[in-house]
């Protein structure tokens, strides 16, 4: 699938992914490609600029954990993160079923 | 091979603009990441992960200092409605400590604030037109940077002005009254100068993205579509209407046989001059 196509969901992938359990930037980009088949198959640096922006606007918080002495950076939805996620999947529901009706 | 891809992502970092505490961050998660996947090639190329940090967050970063720029013009404008609502009106120029800079401070007084009001409005305006956007165009970026600054400058010009205005007068005026202008308009220069540190942040990123910046007709389409003039395309046009707009405000508050006349030219003439001066610059024309 081409980057453009999914440019303007990957906020709402992001936060979905992030929402079953805080996760890394590794760990979010492998659970992404697994979820996806493969088709959201991205360079993997250009998820982050992603993080960072919904961080800024509050919908994720992170913090820097040591897992085998190693730092990372994990991030965790937070209460707006959880809100804007239920909206955005009613409206992505609403969004499928009125396209599958249309093209089917 | 990770060390030479950081070295090439952190040269990429710095010619967007991203420093300090940011880029370290960003190179420790990049590191992390690479320790883990051991292939710098699906990390992507250093420049297009740069620019897309860049892009992404001066977008969010200037929206963030438009909207700051209007919450931090506020303690002002509160400030400004406290201290001319009051009674007690100004003595004849005449009586300052020195008449010219008391009318430098006067004229500035009144037009200041105004500048500020009117970059501040185009400044929220601009922020609600990119606020679905993810990397808005460096143009429009710059164009909301330009609004926010205008906007916090004339703020602290006004409050400035307001309290050379007092000092020039001083003697004249009750010592309350002294002590409560210098006490409210330093308060309120206080949220100026912190929205005009977070714009100074904000604006050493270097965006990459191309296209328009837009200009007020962008802005206030859902406006400017439903008037029955044509203003689109014809920016004087637009000057001249909102400059009668504003004049005839001035008639009516000032009183059509009192000060009303010579406040309607003086507006008028200000707003024409306002918008040849900084209509560029704040994408009016």
């Amino acid at each position: 699938m081409r980057a453009e196509t999914l440019k303007g969901h990957l906020d709402f992938l992001l936060l979905a992914i992030i929402a079953d359990e805080p996760a890394h930037g590794y760990r979010i980009i492998e659970e992404l490609k697994r979820r996806s088949g493969g088709a959201f198959d991205l360079p993997e640096g250009t998820v982050y600029p992603a993080l960072h922006r919904l961080e800024e606007s509050g919908l994720l918080a992170s913090s820097w954990a040591s897992r085998s002495g190693r730092r990372r950076r994990v991030y965790e939805l937070t209460a707006r993160g959880r809100r804007a996620l239920a909206g955005a999947r009613r409206d992505w529901r609403g969004f499928a079923k009125a396209v599958e009706a249309v093209v089917a | 091979m990770i060390k030479r891809y950081l070295a090439e992502l952190s040269a990429e970092l710095g010619s967007v603009g991203i420093r300090g505490a940011q880029r370290r961050r960003i190179l420790a998660e990049a590191e992390d990441h690479l320790r883990e996947s051991g292939d710098p090639g699906r990390f992507g190329d250093p420049a297009l992960v740069a620019a897309r940090f860049a892009d992404e967050l001066a977008t969010s970063g200037a929206r963030r200092v438009a909207w700051g720029s209007v919450v931090a013009l506020a303690p002002a404008g509160i400030a400004y409605a406290i201290l001319f609502s009051l009674p007690a009106p100004w003595p004849d120029i005449t009586a300052a400590r020195h008449v010219p800079v008391a009318l430098v401070a006067a004229a500035t007084m009144v037009l200041a604030p105004q500048i500020s009001f009117a970059a501040g409005l185009l400044a929220a305006a601009g922020a609600w037109r990119l606020r679905s956007q993810v990397a808005a165009p460096a143009r429009a970026i710059t164009l909301l940077r330009h609004r926010a600054g205008v906007a916090l400058a004339a703020g602290a010009t006004s409050l400035l002005a307001v309290m050379v205005t007092t000092y020039e007068f001083s003697a004249w005026i009750s010592n309350w009254r002294v002590a409560l202008t210098f006490s409210l308009a330093s308060a309120s220069l206080v949220p100026i100068a912190v929205g005009a540190l977070a714009l100074r942040n904000t604006a050493a990123l270097r965006p990459q993205t191309a296209g328009e910046a837009g200009d007020v007709f962008d802005d206030l389409a859902p406006v400017f579509d439903r008037l029955p003039l044509e203003l689109r395309g014809r920016p004087w046009r637009f000057c001249l209407l909102f400059a009668a707009v504003v004049a005839a405000l001035a008639l009516l508050g000032g009183g059509v046989l009192n000060e009303g006349p010579r406040n309607a030219v003086a507006e008028f003439s200000a707003v024409c001059a306002g918008f040849a001066a900084l209509g560029r610059y704040l994408g009016l024309r």
